[in-house]
């Protein structure tokens, strides 16, 4: 991830997680969308690995941040 | 065989110590007159959707930035030589606009997560009959979807007075849900400005404390770059 480096304020994020997430995001869920095929199978097990992982940057993750920031204070 | 594309850009001549595609695939430029792709010669069946891959992708793309501006294709762009050479021809002035727009720019992206209260009401939906529960839950959805638009106003209002001139595009999205809003900015800035955005933002976040924020980039401008859902947009489509 040469390109990409962050700044995290007021949370205690995991920085490495973060990263591949918001990578994952960026390359599944925007870019140019040429004409052709998109090889992006529901059946393919690696892709459910990799939905469940951008989920976590999803409203699903402030839940969970949240829950497990209110389950340490 | 087909190409598995990374994306579209001007004046790539070369690539400097390009590192392997998708499936450990050599990379490759195909031209198209004064515009470049950024391809691999691709199995379809070799290709999957794994992390690996994802990961590869961006890499490739990331390894340009510092030649030019690229316009990121999605992730798992596999297409024709015909399919490619169509939609570079077709679509040529669009591209040549887009990278215009982008060139020298990066993408920086705002993340905020504001915890909420719960809403009273909910606690005694279980004594409610369905057709009223129906109609809560259509009041909430609508009261949801006006609050979200509020708050992406106020939000862009907000970070425009922080960010200023830095911001060249914006993109904004809110999500709502009972007990918590997660609110996404996605900002085309100069290259040159990263360090200044990046202060800046510190110095927002520094006032916002019941908020909280993730802020990272740059990026090559993924957010920026697809073309199909501006023409979309033109036509009243989202």
């Amino acid at each position: 991830m040469s390109d990409f480096d962050q700044i995290l304020v007021g949370e205690e994020w995991e920085n490495t997680d973060l990263s591949l997430l918001e990578t994952l995001d960026h390359v599944l869920n925007r870019g140019l969308v040429i004409a052709g095929e998109i090889t992006i199978a529901v059946a393919d097990v690696d892709l459910i690995f990799v939905g469940l992982n951008v989920m976590v940057s999803s409203v699903e993750t402030a839940h969970e941040v949240l829950r497990k920031r209110e389950a340490t204070e | 065989m087909k190409l598995y594309v990374y994306c579209l850009a001007e004046g790539v001549e070369r690539l400097n110590k390009a590192p392997l595609g998708v499936a450990g695939t050599a990379i490759q430029i195909a031209k198209f007159e004064d515009l470049s792709a950024l391809v691999s010669v691709c199995r379809p069946d070799a290709f999957k959707v794994t992390r690996k891959n994802a990961l590869a992708h961006h890499e490739v793309v990331s390894s340009i930035t510092k030649q030019t501006t690229p316009l990121p294709a999605r992730f798992g762009t596999l297409v024709t030589v015909q399919q490619l050479q169509n939609y570079v021809s077709t679509h040529r002035p669009a591209i040549k606009a887009k990278l215009a727009h982008v060139r020298g720019r990066a993408e920086m992206n705002v993340r905020m997560i504001v915890s909420g209260k719960p809403s009273p009401e909910s606690k005694s939906e279980d004594a409610l009959g369905p057709g009223t529960a129906f109609l809560l839950e259509k009041r909430r959805e609508i009261l949801s979807e006006e609050a979200g638009a509020a708050e992406k106003q106020q939000l862009s209002a907000w970070l425009r007075e922080k960010l200023g001139d830095l911001i060249k595009e914006e993109k904004i999205s809110v999500n709502s849900s009972q007990t918590v809003i997660l609110a996404k900015a996605d900002h085309l800035i100069e290259r040159v400005d990263v360090q200044e955005y990046r202060t800046k933002m510190s110095l927002a976040v520094a006032e916002r404390p019941e908020v909280r924020f993730m802020v990272s980039g740059p990026w090559p401008p993924y957010s920026f770059a697809n073309i199909e859902l501006e023409f979309s947009r033109q036509f009243g489509v989202t």
